[in-house]
This record gives C-alpha cells, structure tokens and sequence, in this order.
C-alpha cells in the first residue's frame, strides 16, 4: 500500500469531518445524558427532522435559511418532546426511557413518511460553498471543510460557555450532583430544559449541515444512532471533552480502518467499544470522577 | 422467583388452545402468521427470562438469534451436515456466544448494560454483513427443514411446520419455568433485587449471570434455526439491533417478568402488525404510539394490566368454584 501523503491528509480529513458531524450529535446527546440521566434513543430522529426542516425551508428560501431556522424547528419540536413526554419520564427507569423514545423513532420515522413522502430529498450546496479548496496539498471540497471548521467553532464555543460562564457552572454542577446544585439554589429543572431544548437545536443544525452530503431519507436518523451512541459511550457520560474524543476516535477509527483493514473496518468499532466498556465500564473521560 | 396462578394458567390454556386451533382449521396464509408469532414468542420467553427475572435488559437478542440462523444454515447447506446436529450445534454455539457476552457484560449495569450488549450485536450484524462467506447483503437460501420423516411427520408442510413450532415452544416454556424455579434462577431473581447482598452471601454473581443469559442464548439459537427452517432463507436483517427493539417491545407490551405476557404480546404484536400493514403502510407510527401509551401508562403490559385488575378477583372467584365443586362431592359421597 504505497500511498503519497496527500492521500493520508485527505483521509484525515475525511475522519475529522466524520468526527465534526458526530461531534455535533453526540454533544446534545451526552449532556442530556449526563446532566438529566435521560436516555434520548430520538436524537437521531431530531438529526433526521433537522435534514428535512432544512430541505424544505432551502426549496423556500435558499441554503442559509435551512441551515438557521432548521435548528430553531427542531428546537421547537424538542420543547412540545420536552413538555409532552420527557418530563414525566425523568423519574422512570433506563429501560422505560429507552422503550419510550424507541417508540418515538417509530412515530417519527412514519410522520416525516406522512409528511415528506419516500422519496429521498437532496439540497443543493451553497454558491459560497461550492468546489473545491486547496488545502495542505490536496484539492478539498469546500463544504466539508466548511463542517470541520462549524464543528471546531461549535466545540470551542461551548467548551466557553461550560468552562468560563456561569450557567457552564451550573450546568457542570448538575451533571455532578443534581440534588446539591438544587440545594444551592439552581433550578435545575429549568436548567434541564433549556440543555434539552440547547441539544435538539445541535441535532437540528447537525441534520441542516449533513444534508447536502448525504440525501435526506427517513431511515438517515436510525443509521447515525448507533454511532452517536458509540461516541458517546467510549468518550464518557456528560463531558464535553468525552464527547470530542469519542468522536475523534470514532471517526477516525472508521475512516483508516476502511482504508488499512477493509475487511475487520465495520467490526473494529464495536470491538473498540467492547474493550472500552470492559476496561474503564464508564468510558474514557466521565463527566463524574 | 416465578410461580403460576389461576390466571396465568387459564391464559396458557386460552393460549395453547387458540393457537392449536389455528393450527388444525387455518389455511396457508393464516398459518405462516401462527408460525411467525409461535417463533417470536420462543425469543420473547428468551428475552424475558434475562430482563423481566435479572434485570439484563439486553439488546442483542435479536443478534443472537441471527447467529443460531446463520449457524444453522450455514452448516446444513455449506457444510453438508445433518440438519439435526446443525440444529443442536447453532444451539450450543448461540448458547456459548451468549454465555461469553453476559460474562463480559456482568459488570455493567442499566443504560451501560443494554449500551454494551447492543455493541455485541451490531459487532455480530456487521461480520455477517460484510464477511462473504455468509453471503453479505444478499443473505443465504436453499436452506432444508428438519426430516422428521421416521416418525411420520413431513415438516415440508406448514400446518406440520406450525404444529412442530408449537411443541417446541411448549417445551421452551416448560424449560424456562424449570430454569427460574431451579437454584439458579432463584439466585437471579436475588441479585435483580439486590446484587450486593447476593455478593456478600457468597455468591459469584457473575457466574449466574452468565449462565442465565447463556441459557437464554440458547433459546434465542433455537428460535434462529427455527426461523431459518420457517422461511428457508435468511438475510443479515435479522440481527439488526431494531428487531432485538421489537423483541423489547413485545416483552414490554405483554407484560416483563410474568413469561406468560410475553406470549400474549407476541400474538398481539405480529397480528397488529399484519392488520395494520393490510391497511396503511405507516403502521410503524401505531406501534410507536401504542408503545409511548403502554409504557406511560405505568402498567406492565398487557398481561399485567389485566393480572392487576382482575387477577384477585378471578382468582377468588375460581378459588370459589373449585370450593363449591368439592364441597359438592363431600354432599355426594355421603
């Protein structure tokens, strides 16, 4: 396998880009998971739902108006989720969660069905965004540098918000203790709904950015579940940092494994998630020491 | 640990007596249905005995039961050996998969526990997947029934075929009663309720796990080689992690931890899910709902919906007639 080394920045390239969209996914997800212990198996339906918000809106008004009104749509659907469903199932066990928000990916699997027909959608890339830049060496398509840079800007935007502000503060005092952050004041069930509705919109954003990439179907949310969970499970409950570290695994894992070792590529992730679970049961970086 | 009462014995018996009546009176097409729901109901009971009797919510029975398909048909067709020893080894090996997951998972509890077994699973969906020995997406036919020709029975036929299911599924729950009364089953029910006290009685917790839930591997092989026999072909759609969700589902829908609502919610499910599909394609959408109802409603199920409203009742009520009968007796025999 002798491969110039323009071959392996554009492979790595393609992991970090993998990585971003799941980073985008798995950040909503895992600090609804730490900060609310609430197994959202629907997030990858909100991803889905997201796409085809953004698919709709571009036909109306162009790319941009899908990319930043899709997340305020699935943000809105996260609080009739919130207010309807989720809050009564907060005190219920893992398993009840897991069967209910299974029973929310069916619902919505057939709705968008309802609503958008079998036929796969496709959004056009931007003008700004299309071709091709060239990029330590190798031509890259413009709109996935574009979604590693949104990823790392998201990424740095929030490790500011949890580290440096004061709702980071109490949202990490949450995920650590929820019942002492109550005692000191907090509300905490405020806190866990404006996080639920904060983690909706990034999975809204996530299925608006994806769309171009991949052709909006109704099954795309039941293909990126497994993986956002993956990341989630290997990076660590609750922590930002988790989060980008199982992502990065995740996608570069994915990505060399597909090109060094065809063969094992698919299964090398979920052994990696095996031995993870087995060694440190917590995963790598838990937002609770 | 598991006991039977009146109700639950009535609706065995309302079980065991529709279905063989289905069996005998139904026509092709109504006995493919009996057959699909006689073999989800064997990998219900498997499901239910790890998550309603250990608390091992697990995701990848689905899997498992794909592994005693593939076992089966890869080794009846390819290999060229005998269908029953086929049948016995995809048993043995589900049995020994299972057996190897549930140890590796025993020290993983609630949403790491259904996390890592699903790992386990879609690892399995993705070898069988990609991996051509197994005929990758396209899946694997040509595969045979058992020949059970020497005792006059000719599986080829499906009324034999949906009669052969409902015996073996007689037998499967006759097992799993044996298993959960016996000493292991009564320590699984121990450490569901509270594993350190389990721990500190002396009991290697890990070992009853893994026993139990390579007991259950086993009734899930079994229920694959039957469904590979069923529809003599198979594809790796099996073991995707969405029809160990179904699995769940229809635990949960009958009734978790009580075996016979398993049953009850698999005949529930697979005749809703054909009625519906008959009417609507989108029938996904009322599982769905009814899923998000059950579970909401805090009731266990269908079957535990009805044990706790009408159970005492029926159960004083049979308890009467049983009385009067043998007060009856005492007035005839003197």
């Amino acid at each position: 396998m002798a491969h110039d080394l323009g071959f392996w920045t554009l492979q790595a390239l393609n992991a970090l880009q993998l990585s971003m969209l799941l980073f985008l996914l798995s950040i909503g997800l895992t600090v609804i998971f730490g900060l609310m212990h609430f197994v959202n198996l629907a997030h990858g339906s909100l991803y889905a739902l997201g796409a085809y918000f953004a698919a709709s809106l571009a036909a109306v008004g162009g790319y941009w108006m899908g990319f930043f009104l899709a997340p305020v749509a699935v943000a809105g659907v996260g609080v009739l989720l919130y207010s309807g469903l989720i809050k009564r199932m907060r005190k219920s066990g893992p398993m009840a969660q897991v069967l209910v928000t299974f029973g929310l990916i069916f619902a919505m699997l057939d709705l968008t069905r309802i609503f958008w027909g079998d036929l796969a959608l496709a959004i056009e890339v931007p003008a700004l965004l299309d071709g091709r830049l060239a990029f330590l060496g190798v031509e890259y398509p413009t709109y996935r540098l574009f979604i590693i840079a949104l990823g790392l800007a998201i990424f740095t935007a929030l490790a500011f918000v949890l580290g440096r502000t004061q709702i980071g503060a109490m949202i990490r005092a949450g995920v650590d203790n929820d019942a002492m952050a109550a005692c000191l004041g907090i509300n905490v069930e405020r806190l866990f709904f404006i996080v639920f509705c904060f983690g909706c919109a990034l999975a809204g954003l996530a299925g608006a950015v994806a769309a171009p990439l991949l052709s909006v179907t109704s099954d795309m949310g039941l293909q990126i579940l497994i993986p956002t969970l993956i990341v989630i499970v290997i990076g660590g409950l609750g922590s930002l940092k988790g989060a980008v570290a199982g992502s990065l695994i995740y996608g570069f894992v994915q990505t060399f494994g597909a090109v060094l070792a065809p063969q094992l590529a698919s299964v090398l992730i979920y052994a990696l998630l095996a031995a993870v679970l087995v060694i440190k049961p917590v995963g790598l970086f838990p937002a609770k020491g | 640990m598991f006991r039977h009462n009146s109700l639950r014995y009535a609706v065995l018996a309302l079980l065991a007596a529709g279905a063989l009546f289905q069996a005998l009176t139904a026509e092709y097409f109504g006995l493919e249905i009996l057959t699909e729901i006689l073999i989800l109901a064997i990998l219900v009971l498997a499901l239910d005995i790890v998550a309603g009797f250990g608390g091992m919510v697990s995701l990848c029975h689905g899997a498992l039961m794909g592994v005693g398909a593939y076992t089966y048909a890869i080794l009846s067709t390819k290999a060229g050996i005998a269908p029953p020893v086929a049948l016995a080894a995809s048993i043995a090996l589900t049995g020994a998969a299972a057996w190897v997951i549930g140890a590796i998972c025993s020290r993983s509890h609630g949403i790491y526990f259904i996390m890592a077994t699903l790992a386990f699973g879609q690892m399995a969906y993705s070898y069988v997947f990609e991996a051509p020995i197994f005929g990758g997406d396209d899946g694997l036919g040509g595969i045979s029934r058992l020949d059970l020709s020497f005792i006059g029975v000719d599986l080829n036929d499906s009324r034999s075929f949906a009669l052969f299911c409902l015996a073996i599924l007689g037998a499967v729950y006759g097992a799993s009663v044996l298993i959960l009364r016996s000493g292991l089953g009564r320590s699984l029910s121990g450490v569901m309720h509270n594993e350190q006290r389990m721990r500190a009685l002396g009991l290697t917790v890990w070992r009853v796990k893994a026993d139990v839930f390579g007991l259950s591997g086993m009734i899930a092989g079994l229920a694959g080689a039957l469904a590979a026999q069923h529809i003599l072909y198979i594809s790796p759609g099996l073991l995707s992690w969405t029809v160990s969700g179904e699995a769940l589902v229809v635990v949960i829908l009958g009734g978790l931890g009580t075996l016979v609502g398993p049953l009850v919610g698999a005949a529930a499910f697979v005749v809703l899910k054909h009625e519906l599909s008959a009417v609507t394609t989108y029938w996904h959408l009322v599982v769905g709902v009814i899923l998000i109802a059950v579970v909401m409603s805090r009731a266990n199920g269908i079957f535990g919906w009805i044990e706790a409203r009408w159970g005492a009742r029926i159960e004083r009520r049979l308890a009467d007639t049983t009385r009067k009968a043998e007060a009856k007796e005492v007035l005839t025999d003197a």
